[in-house]
């Protein structure tokens, strides 16, 4: 290491503010990996790490104020004059030698912290909205979880550009400070300038930090379980229909009403005559009754996701679920021997992958594709 | 004789009248009514039959819609066999002997022959077709 460096080494880094960092680090990997790569059954996971985010953030606020010197937001305020200082000083290869974060670390903090913060408020947007779960399910519609679900997805790459920019940075300071800057983050120690004697630190006042952080944590369960405990928005239980369960689900899975728009139903059940292909003629007054039943809980009258997606029928046959482009675009990248595998029958054949099918809620994680081919 | 036996003896001798008793009064009287429908339209008509419809059962008539050529499209060459619809639901075996519930409702048997029959002959099925296809069945 450097020369200029003297043997002292100074705690800098609090414990709590290690650990805050390095888990940010884990629920963040989580989330992007689960956001990015995995299976929609992930999303279970996925909203783990929306919480732990979530939580880590308020932790950090908290700390903000009752932590140790370089972990209080007042440690890392510079202004303008100061942030453009400091980064003239990297650009001609000087260290500004400051023993917390720097001003262009301060920007990063700023940046990263507003923007994980968009992120997770946004993902519960989407999760309320789109998937009628989590504690916005009751007060979100649809539309609004789908625009969300836009700024969500630009900003989940944004934070990685930022990610990017913030190692790439922490690489550059190290170089410029002869201080491995990461290891100082595990450690929480750095080494002093030689000549230099320790800063007048503040400690922390974990017992101040802990009230706040009970208060706020009282405060948002109260708001969490009156959100929770309000019905998801657009959704309701639908008694069952023997009729239908018989006469539809006889040939095939008894599809929920809400998977096709009114007119979609009325022209199915007007043809029955020439239904998918077969003959599956009713005595008139049950088609009747059946029709009716069918266009009253039609998919208009609902705001899951599916009633949503599926509401964009195909021009061509607007009664087959399975030839809508959502339905083609979701299903593309599973294995046509799925399809065919003797646990499943067939792609009309809904709940064979779809364990909560029959409530029309299709759930991200209910689905199980069953591991047997045939 | 005490009336009660008389119109035992009655009821018993129209059941043989009708051919192979199956044994499931509901049944025999499908079978009753689709042999009076039967003679109604061919005077001549003698009976069902079960190897006539064991053949109407296996035949490929193809003369209805593309997709169901033939009866064993979905309920397989064995009335044992659990058979399949297009869309992958199970269907309960043909045969009585492996599914005693098969042909004891009128509306349901009238149902599946007026759909079936025009899937897979296009057409409606004979009294004596039905008939003969359910004497089959019953002996399966």
């Amino acid at each position: 290491m450097s020369a200029e460096k003297g043997g002292t080494a100074v705690r800098i880094w609090d414990l709590p503010l290690r650990l805050f960092h390095w888990l940010l680090v884990l629920s963040i990997s989580v989330g992007a990996a689960t956001g990015f790569l995995a299976p929609a059954w992930w999303l279970g996971v996925h909203v783990w790490a929306g919480y732990a985010v979530g939580a880590l953030i308020v932790f950090r606020l908290i700390w903000a104020a009752y932590g140790s010197e370089y972990s209080r937001v007042a440690s890392f305020l510079f202004s303008p004059r100061e942030t453009i200082a400091h980064l003239a000083g990297i650009v001609r290869g000087r260290s500004s030698g400051h023993l917390g974060h720097n001003p262009a670390g301060a920007v990063m903090i700023f940046g990263l912290a507003a923007l994980v913060s968009t992120i997770v408020v946004t993902g519960f947007i989407v999760l309320g909205g789109q998937e009628k779960h989590g504690v916005l399910a009751g007060v979100v519609s649809y539309a609004t979880g789908h625009a969300a679900r836009e700024i969500h997805q630009v900003l989940a790459f944004a934070l990685l550009a930022l990610v990017a920019a913030h190692v790439a940075g922490v690489v550059v300071e190290s170089r410029l400070e002869s201080e491995n800057l990461a290891l100082a983050m595990l450690t929480g120690r750095k080494r002093l300038a030689a000549g230099r004697s320790a800063p007048k630190m503040r400690s922390s006042r974990p017992l101040a930090a802990l009230v706040t952080l009970a208060i706020v944590a009282a405060l948002a369960t109260a708001g969490g379980a009156t959100l929770a405990g309000m019905p998801p928005l657009g959704l309701r239980d639908l008694p069952p229909n023997p009729v239908y369960a018989k006469e539809c689900g006889a040939c095939h899975h008894a599809f929920h009403p809400s998977l096709l728009p009114a007119a979609s139903w009325d022209g199915m059940m007007a043809h029955l005559d020439d239904h998918f292909g077969e003959d599956a003629s009713l005595p008139e007054a049950t088609r009747v009754a059946l029709a009716a039943w069918l266009v009253a809980n039609a998919s208009e009258t609902w705001d899951s996701e599916a009633a949503n997606v599926f509401r964009r029928v195909s021009p061509d046959e607007p009664w087959r679920i399975t030839a809508t482009r959502y339905w083609k675009r979701r299903h593309q990248n599973i294995d046509p021997t799925v399809f065919t595998a003797k646990a499943v029958g067939g792609k009309a054949n809904c709940n064979a992958c779809h364990g909560d099918a029959s409530s029309g809620r299709y759930d991200d994680q209910a689905i199980a594709i069953p591991k047997e081919k045939s | 004789m005490n009336k009660t036996i008389l119109a035992a003896i009655v009821a018993a001798l129209s059941i043989l009248a009708v051919g192979p008793a199956t044994a499931e009064p509901a049944r025999d009287a499908i079978l009753a009514d689709l042999l009076l429908q039967a003679k109604t339209a061919d005077g001549g008509f003698g009976g069902f039959a079960a190897e006539r419809g064991k053949g109407f059962f296996l035949a490929s008539p193809a003369s209805g819609k593309p997709d169901t050529p033939s009866c064993t499209t979905c309920h397989t060459p064995s009335p044992q066999n659990t058979g399949k619809t297009r869309a992958g639901k199970e269907i309960k075996p043909m045969a009585v002997s492996a599914n005693p519930a098969r042909f004891t409702d009128p509306a349901e048997v009238e149902k599946w022959f007026g759909r079936n029959c025009n899937s897979v002959l296009g057409r409606d099925c004979t009294a004596a077709e039905k008939g003969d296809f359910i004497t089959f069945m019953a002996s399966q």
